[in-house]
């Protein structure tokens, strides 16, 4: 059983904006999936689709085997939902809410308020647990949303931009809880902006813009998408004159090559033409890199579509 | 119901004291009603005697028991028995109404009815609770101001008349089935509008409605047109009652998760 299964999945809203076209895609039990795309691409659309809080125009999706359509109470009780509009009450603390919170999922008094401190502690909040949300601050907003979304430790966690608002040290924590999540068998769904971070934690990715998916898989997937090239970063003294190179600083130079296998060959070569070589290094293209090269393309791809 | 509707509904009841335009409607309008209208007719009954000339031909055109009871007395008995309970009535409806919307359209408002539409409740649920919060401090208010405004006035007439004027029947139909009927009424009413409401105003504008039939019942009450006694409130309560079933009937199918997000 796929934890998320979406099949030319479609969601018009009134007005005629399609704002998810026909999407596809499986997730296994324990993945962190990033659902990259700039804004407006239909992601938070997709979480509201697999939420239940919207009805397809198109197409299904299925939680777990569930139909959030049919069942959307059973798939609240067992998926955790962080977006920006689902915020919590100004006028009760931060270890209030979220006793009210695990109330509601069932959740007797002492284990919620067990759960909740040690949530608490996790995301740094301890001190401010008995401070009324009013008096909050984005980041502790935000990283008790995500304490408010992990209270009744739910199979599956959908979260939208969950280290938005955040300092460097609060997103280095809340990633690190999230990686710690997946490991013990907590799948994600996770829409960030955030590339460096998603780079870090996450195990597969999906890009869309404009309400397709356009790219999924792991990271090699998509790199390979992008160029089949191996591009090799070398600091030598000379390069030969009939090499292609791109210099990329003071003797520093990049080489695309077409596998690991040629890298001793280009060694010997600028050894052979008398050069000293210092560093040799595989340069992988970067999420960062490979989002927007798949992005442009994708771009180039639709306005081609449109003419 | 079950233990996360009733976590949902001590939740609301509790938010009232946190929302200062809710707890300032909730407390104002029963202090004008129950407390200072009825108080203001007791002082100047008995302390302005010409104004009581006024109520002569009134007290001509209703059946009040004469006998033991002088002009003033009753005076105040009619104002208790038979003015009283038409303006009361504003009390459920508004309580129930400001509630109503401040528990749906509030929630929209403050972004946190999406946390709530992702709990495992059904909206089916979620809606009994939240209508459930909101009778209930509908009833809270209304039975709290009817003690404070028999207390407040049984003193007054006292120390004014010497004698205390019990409430009739009226009172009792009042309480026990118009003040429920009608509070159940004012949240259908709010509850209906609020999917499209915006705002917390926009979803009472609705309930505001609902004060035209008692403002009918209060000036047929002073024209002579309409008498309020027993008979005309049970079947006023049976009609409010017929109109629940109506009203509530079918009310959470219109909304959806799609249509609450919006």
């Amino acid at each position: 059983m796929s934890a998320v299964l979406a099949e030319h999945l479609s969601k018009i809203y009134t007005g005629g904006n399609k704002a998810v076209d026909r999407i596809s895609f499986r997730l296994e039990k324990g993945e962190i999936f990033g659902f990259l795309g700039p804004n407006g691409a239909g992601k938070t659309t997709t979480i509201k689709l697999l939420c239940g809080m919207l009805s397809p125009s198109g197409g299904s999706c299925r939680v777990f085997d569930i139909d959030p359509t049919k069942d959307p109470e059973k798939l609240h009780q067992m998926s955790g939902v962080l977006t920006e509009h689902a915020q919590m009450y100004d006028h009760l603390s931060g270890i209030d809410n979220l006793i009210f919170y695990g109330t509601l999922f069932g959740m007797n008094k002492s284990d919620c308020e067990k759960r909740a401190k040690d949530l608490l502690e996790r995301l740094d909040l301890t001190d401010a647990q008995n401070r009324k949300l009013s008096a909050y601050s984005t980041g502790m907003r935000q990283r008790l949303s995500l304490a408010r979304a992990m209270m009744h430790s739910p199979q599956i966690l959908f979260l939208d931009e969950p280290t938005s608002g955040l300092d460097p040290e609060s997103a280095q924590n809340v990633n690190t809880l999230i990686q710690e999540l997946a490991e013990s068998g907590t799948t994600i769904f996770l829409c960030t902006h955030q590339l460096r971070y998603a780079q870090e934690i996450c195990t597969t990715y999906g890009l869309m813009n404009k309400g397709s998916l356009f790219a999924t898989g792991n990271i090699e997937k998509l790199r390979s998408m992008v160029s089949d090239k191996v591009k090799v970063r070398v600091k030598a003294s000379c390069i030969p004159k009939d090499m292609e190179f791109e210099k990329t600083g003071e003797q520093t130079d990049d080489i695309s090559v077409n596998s690991e296998d040629e890298i001793p060959l280009i060694v010997k070569r600028i050894v052979e033409a008398g050069g000293d070589i210092y560093h040799v290094s595989e340069e992988q293209m970067s999420l960062e890199e490979i989002y927007f090269s798949l992005i442009d393309r994708n771009h180039g791809e639709m306005e081609r579509g449109n003419l | 119901m079950n233990i996360k509707q009733l976590a949902l509904i001590k939740k609301d009841i509790r938010s009232i004291t946190s929302n200062k335009q809710v707890l300032m409607v909730m407390l104002m309008v029963p202090l004008a009603l129950a407390i200072v209208l009825p108080s203001m007719i007791a002082l100047v009954t008995v302390l302005v005697p010409d104004s009581t000339s006024d109520f002569q031909k009134l007290l001509e055109m209703l059946p009040v028991p004469a006998g033991e009871y002088n002009q003033e007395q009753m005076i105040l008995g009619l104002m208790l028995n038979k003015i009283m309970p038409a303006f009361f009535l504003v009390i459920p409806v508004m309580a129930s109404s400001v509630m109503a919307a401040s528990s749906f359209v509030g929630e929209k408002e403050k972004h946190t009815l999406e946390t709530l539409l992702y709990s495992p409740l059904s909206l089916k649920q979620l809606f009994q609770s939240k209508i459930l919060a909101g009778f209930s401090v509908g009833m809270m208010v209304s039975y709290i101001s009817f003690a404070a405004m028999m207390l407040v006035l049984e003193i007054e007439m006292f120390f004014l008349t010497g004698s205390v004027i019990m409430p009739d029947l009226s009172w009792l139909i009042i309480m026990l089935l118009i003040a429920p009927a009608i509070s159940i009424v004012a949240i259908a009413v709010t509850v209906r509008g609020s999917a499209k409401a915006q705002t917390m105003e926009e979803a009472q504008q609705r309930a505001v409605f609902l004060i035209f039939p008692i403002l009918a019942l209060v000036i047929g009450q002073f024209t002579g047109i309409i008498l309020v006694n027993a008979w005309l409130l049970l079947g006023l309560g049976i009609v409010l009652a017929v109109l629940d079933v109506l009203l509530m009937r079918g009310a959470a199918r219109k909304f959806t998760y799609e249509k609450l997000l919006k």
